[in-house]
């Protein structure tokens, strides 16, 4: 459970705030997506999460976030560091930099929380299998593909079985097939009921086929947030820049045709589509 | 794509499963040795009964030559004919026209050439050869403190991508029609605009690197544990223990030769 209460937070030596008066509640269990475009203040929110906010970026904070119950502002890092995990949005920066080997990379975060050998040698291998990197065991993490590399640096995260996970892009650099592994194996977590999931997203698509929920953020500030499908269908989101489902496009290209009829929903989802565009169909 | 881990190169031999500390002890016998010991030749002898056996057994002896060569033949023909040339006074072995070759010079040069090849040698061998995890595992386990052995390790594996970063940026510069090649004027004025983006795009890489090891919980109280074992030859600390030795005593002996002589 993470809720956030009037959070406005300005980086250091800036004046205008990266997120501004953020209300939210994301019970435990749940996959929250976050959309929006650049600059909206996503990672910043993924920041405040971990505690990064204000325990290393200073600057102002105001309003209250609470993990679990206690207030991430003060609770100690060490504590907050076993509740979130968090993939950052480069890969490449998340490679330790001392490991010879993937396995050894993934290691990295239990060898530090001081697991016994045995357990790590478990918890490593089930890592592995379930972000589909068992076969890269043996390589040096340094040669990988940008693909490889995200897969590893979300399994050195989830190795450490963090309550909360956040996913900054964590499929920013896979082909549609990573991409949907990703969303299968986050969209399974969340469902055993073991985790909470945050996953900032460009792929719409993916998002209405697997989130429980999507926030849509502009300027910092709360701009939608609901189901994912009623979210993307929203006009002043997809106004604000966030990305639209194929179907939705097609939607609004009728739209502008002149063609929709006024007021009716927009399809987000294949599912709907279909429906949609059968009724359409009879109509005309 | 330096597939490599920094500059690591996997081999079947039995260097390679020495302990890190080991290696480190031998490869700072050679410095040592190298840069203390007296003569203009005996830092050459320190490679060819040294360095290039164990490169040899480590099965990186044409590894270790072309590398060390790359680095230190620029450094050594130029150290040749400056100081054979510009030396001043000295007793001239070649003469062509208004130009001689002193034989100081030369002596000079073949001594201060045997220091480099002996210190960059004896670096790269320890660096082909040694897991850099395992390094900072020994390191620590010597009681190095977590923070200083990550900075140690992780540089020594970052230089590599900060060369390729570096020609990345010059690549960029010199399709924009920045002129590296020329004279030494015009390079020092090609590289000022390869500097600051160097230096800034590593510094964002440093903050962010440092909540990825932050997340992953590097400065976590309490003990570490470690994912692998190091081995270690019941003879190896005897060995540590004995170049350990062997360095203080070749210190001892250039201090005593140098008073004498
Ligand atoms: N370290 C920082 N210092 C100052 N401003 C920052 C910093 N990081 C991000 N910002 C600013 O905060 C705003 C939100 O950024 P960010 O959270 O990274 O957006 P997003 O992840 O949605 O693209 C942007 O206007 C960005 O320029
Ligand atoms: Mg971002």
């Amino acid at each position: 459970m993470i809720s956030l209460q009037g959070v406005t937070y300005s980086y250091p030596g800036t004046s205008s705030p990266a997120l501004r008066d953020l209300s939210l509640e994301i019970p435990r269990g749940q996959f929250c997506a976050v959309i929006g475009p650049n600059g909206a203040g996503k990672t910043t929110l993924a920041y405040i999460l971990a505690g990064f906010i204000p325990h290393f970026y200073h600057g102002s904070l105001q309003g209250e976030v609470n993990v679990e119950g206690k207030n991430a502002a003060t609770m100690p890092q060490r504590e907050l560091l076993r509740l979130v995990g968090l993939i950052l949005q480069n890969p490449f920066n998340q490679i330790s930099g001392t490991k010879v080997t993937v396995q050894d990379e993934i290691a990295f975060g239990l060898e530090n929380l001081g697991i016994p050998r045995e357990e790590m040698v478990a918890r490593v291998a089930a890592a592995m299998e379930l972000v589909g990197v068992s076969e890269l065991a043996e390589r040096s993490p340094l040669g990988l593909s940008g693909g490889q590399m995200q897969r590893v640096a979300i399994a050195s995260v989830l190795v450490m079985q963090p309550a909360i996970l956040v996913l900054d892009e964590p499929t920013s650099q896979l082909d549609p097939v990573g991409s949907r592994e990703v969303f299968q194996a986050v969209r399974e977590m969340a469902s055993s009921g073991q985790m909470t999931v945050i996953m900032i997203e460009h792929k719409v698509e993916w998002v209405a086929a697997f989130a429980d929920r999507a926030i849509a953020l502009v300027d910092g500030a709360l701009l939608a947030d609901g189901e994912p499908r009623h979210v993307l269908a929203i006009d002043t989101v997809w106004r604000a820049g966030v990305g639209q489902t194929r179907y939705t496009l097609a939607a609004r290209r009728l739209q502008e045709l002149g063609k929709w009829q006024d007021g009716k929903r927009l399809p987000v989802t294949l599912d709907e589509a279909t429906l949609t565009f059968k009724a359409f169909q009879k109509r005309r | 794509m330096a597939e490599v881990f920094g500059l690591y190169k996997q081999r079947a031999s039995f260097i390679h499963g020495l302990h890190p500390l080991t290696k480190l002890a031998v490869s700072g016998f050679f410095l040592l040795a190298g840069l203390s010991l007296p003569g203009m030749w005996s830092t050459y002898l320190l490679v060819i009964f040294g360095l290039l056996p164990l490169a040899f057994l480590s099965r990186l002896l044409l590894e270790l030559v072309s590398r060390t060569g790359r680095i230190v033949l620029p450094f050594m023909i130029s150290v040749f004919l400056i100081q054979g040339i510009l030396w001043s006074g000295g007793t001239p072995l070649i003469e062509v026209g208004p130009i001689s070759f002193k034989q100081e010079g030369v002596q000079f040069a073949i001594a201060s050439s045997g220091r480099i090849l002996i210190v960059v040698g004896s670096f790269l061998w320890f660096a082909l050869t040694t897991r850099p995890d395992q390094l900072m595992l020994a390191l620590a386990e010597r009681g190095l403190p977590s923070s200083l052995s990550y900075l140690i390790v992780s540089s020594i594996q970052i230089v590599p991508r900060f060369q390729a970063r570096a020609n990345t940026i010059l690549d960029a510069q010199r399709s924009r029609g920045l002129e590296i090649a020329g004279s030494i004027f015009q390079r020092a004025r090609a590289v000022l605009p390869l500097v600051a983006p160097l230096i800034l795009s590593s510094l964002i890489d440093v903050e962010e690197r440092a909540l990825a090891i932050e997340v992953r919980g590097f400065n976590y109280p309490g003990p570490k544990t470690s994912y692998r074992e190091i081995a270690q030859a019941a003879w190896e600390p005897m060995l540590q223990r004995f170049l350990l030795l062997a360095m203080a005593g070749t210190l001892i002996l250039s201090i005593v030769l140098r008073l004498v002589s």
